[in-house]
């Protein structure tokens, strides 16, 4: 209940035109789009979210990767990485 | 006697009587020894006799044969719902997500907010691709004996895959039955060695062809609406006849040339789509494939005049039961039911496959026709001659634009009657609209014939509009031929969107390849687009 209430926030939140969580193995398990929506970008940006990671990682052991933004024409993804989830927000942005 | 011995010789003497010598030699002849044989005696008292034979083998024939085989194949169905519900099926560990969206949270809303409010990216635009200002010809593609016949094009077609280009040669002007052979020829612009004056491929076909139109999934299928009334569908990978379907002339069959023919997937057989054709005879039919190569009816549709939905402001019908000639026919991309035709008489009407009641009067068709009409738009000065339906559109308001003779393009939405926006954009006949595939806001229009009041017109064949740019004039006019040859047909192409077919009245083709500008969608103009139907509704 308390995990609908967090990403009902985020969803409610001006310009959000979708939310998904996705786990370790890039597998969605929570998502306001339909299904297969939500496995075409999940696949793909787990795939990205780990290369971004291994890149940060390459440049400076010392460093972590935080945060992931991919700035587009339509809209902005946001990808929030976790040792166990990743939460992908996608936000059209105010013009 | 012989004697050997020594060579010397004179030792021996002949012999003969001699005196007698010394006794040391005498002659004389001892017996020999025996030894008796033992063995035969030996061999009886040490042997025995004994003998073996082989048994005798048993032996058996017998024969195999393979048992007789058959082929069988199987296919797996394409089912509905080909991705479950993951939801349900991942073991989700609460607290662990719990906390994950906890510690996240914050930072997301904090990120959005900012992004909300962020004015970093303003007027930011980036450039993947080469800018390309101008509009270029690439190809000029004409079948020179068509061109000596005096044919025109009368439609063109991109394939599936968008590298292939059909043209149909025929005449729009031939007003009386016509026998006039006519061709169909098909150009790779992906091969090397493209050569303009000569087709892959020309079909030679009885009569005049009105209308083509490519198989929207198989590249090779191309289906054809000919002066007499039939529909062929030819498949351009076969090297001897082309053929594979016609509907032939039955009773079914319509009474006036074909002018538009489109390809409908059939919903309730996957694969196999349905051919529509429409006709100034006043119908609009379906047809399936039958087993022998005949297209069979599945079922129509007729446009009466007296079945017409009138509003107050429409009065130019003729009353009674004569039929409504219809030119062209757009399905609306939201609703699969929904379509638009336009009709001779001037006007587009909203119509829908489901409709019930049936056509009087009863037509002498195999299967009975009904009455689609459901909404009648308010009419253009001459005949419709083309309309195409957004597809971009989002929500219940759907737009669609129609041209006619009197060379004005209206834009409707289909909730109502009068036209959003109504476009002079020449003197002489429009005779085909088309809306862009890649940006909502972009048509062309092609034009000619008619009295060009040359003060007046913008000298152009070929008309692209932007509505971000100006909702008042086109954006681009571009001449397709010298003089005033009127452009007949043209079509987008859907694969390669910088690609526009256009074919005229000389008997060419030419592929125009648009500037960028034409064909990059800029970020909001979804948006702009509903705003500019919702602010003239207003």
């Amino acid at each position: 209940a308390e995990v609908e209430e967090t990403l009902k926030r985020i969803q409610a939140h001006r310009g959000v035109v979708a939310t998904i969580v996705i786990n370790a193995e890039g597998i969605p398990v929570r998502t306001t789009l339909d299904n297969s929506t939500t496995v075409q970008y999940a696949g793909l940006l787990h795939q990205l979210t780990m290369k971004a990671r291994s890149t940060v990682r390459d440049i400076d052991p010392q460093n972590e990767l935080t945060f992931l933004r991919i700035r587009s024409k339509k809209h902005e993804i946001m990808v929030a990485p976790d040792k166990e989830y990743l939460l992908i927000v996608i936000q059209n942005p105010c013009e | 006697a012989r004697f050997h011995g020594n060579r010397r010789s004179g030792r021996w003497e002949p012999a003969g009587p001699r005196p007698p010598l010394a006794a040391m030699f005498a002659d004389g002849t001892a017996p020999g020894a025996d030894v008796e044989s033992l063995w035969r005696s030996a061999r009886s008292a040490r042997c025995e006799a004994k003998s073996c034979q082989t048994e005798q083998i048993s032996t058996a024939e017998t024969a195999a044969q393979s048992h007789t085989s058959r082929d069988a194949a199987v296919q797996t169905d394409q089912s509905k719902d080909a991705v479950q519900d993951f939801q349900q099926e991942v073991q989700v560990d609460y607290t662990s997500l719990l906390s994950f969206l906890q510690r996240v949270e914050d930072s997301v809303i904090k990120e959005l907010s900012k992004n909300w409010k962020s004015h970093a990216f303003d007027g930011f635009e980036v450039n993947w691709t080469d800018q390309n200002e101008a509009v270029l010809c690439l190809h000029t593609l004409s079948y020179p004996e068509a061109q000596d016949q005096n044919l025109q094009v009368t439609s063109v077609s991109w394939n599936a895959t968008g590298s292939v280009v059909a043209c149909s040669y025929g005449r729009l002007d031939g007003g009386d039955w016509s026998t006039e052979k006519s061709y169909v020829c098909t150009w790779n612009l992906d091969r090397r060695g493209l050569n303009p004056q000569h087709p892959d491929l020309v079909v030679d076909v009885p009569s005049s062809v009105m209308c083509l139109a490519f198989h929207p999934s198989q590249p090779s299928l191309i289906a054809g609406g000919l002066f007499s009334g039939e529909l062929v569908v030819w498949d351009t990978s076969r090297t001897e006849d082309p053929v594979i379907w016609r509907t032939g002339m039955t009773d079914d069959t319509h009474t006036d040339p074909v002018y538009q023919v489109n390809w409908l997937p059939d919903a309730k057989h996957g694969n196999h789509s349905r051919l529509l054709s429409v006709s100034t005879d006043g119908k609009i039919l379906v047809w399936r494939e039958e087993r022998d190569g005949r297209l069979a009816l599945a079922e129509g549709f007729a446009m009466v005049a007296q079945q017409i939905p009138r509003s107050t402001q429409l009065k130019k019908f003729t009353r009674g039961e004569t039929a409504v000639g219809v030119t062209s026919l757009s399905f609306s991309h939201f609703d699969p039911c929904v379509f638009v035709v336009g009709v001779e008489g001037g006007c587009s009407l909203k119509c829908s496959t489901a409709a019930e009641t049936l056509a009087l009067p009863p037509t002498g068709n195999s299967v009975p026709l009904r009455a689609p009409a459901e909404l009648a738009f308010s009419p253009h000065g001459g005949p419709v001659y083309s309309v195409s339906c957004s597809p971009f559109h989002r929500r219940v308001l759907n737009l669609f634009l129609s041209c006619g003779t009197d060379g004005q393009v209206h834009l409707h939405s289909m909730l109502q009657t009068q036209p959003l926006i109504s476009l002079q954009l020449s003197k002489k006949y429009l005779f085909c609209v088309r809306w862009s595939p890649v940006r909502p806001l972009v048509f062309a229009a092609a034009s000619g014939e008619g009295n060009c009041n040359k003060c007046f017109c913008v000298i152009g064949d070929v008309y692209l509009f932007d509505f971000e740019k100006s909702s008042q004039k086109p954006a681009v006019s571009i001449k397709q031929a010298a003089g005033e040859h009127p452009v007949y047909c043209l079509e987008f192409n859907t694969k390669q969107t910088r690609l526009l077919a256009a074919g005229d009245a000389t008997g060419t083709v030419k592929v125009w390849q648009l500037s960028s500008d034409f064909t990059e969608q800029g970020p909001r103009e979804v948006n702009c687009l509903e705003q500019l139907a919702s602010e003239v509704t207003d």
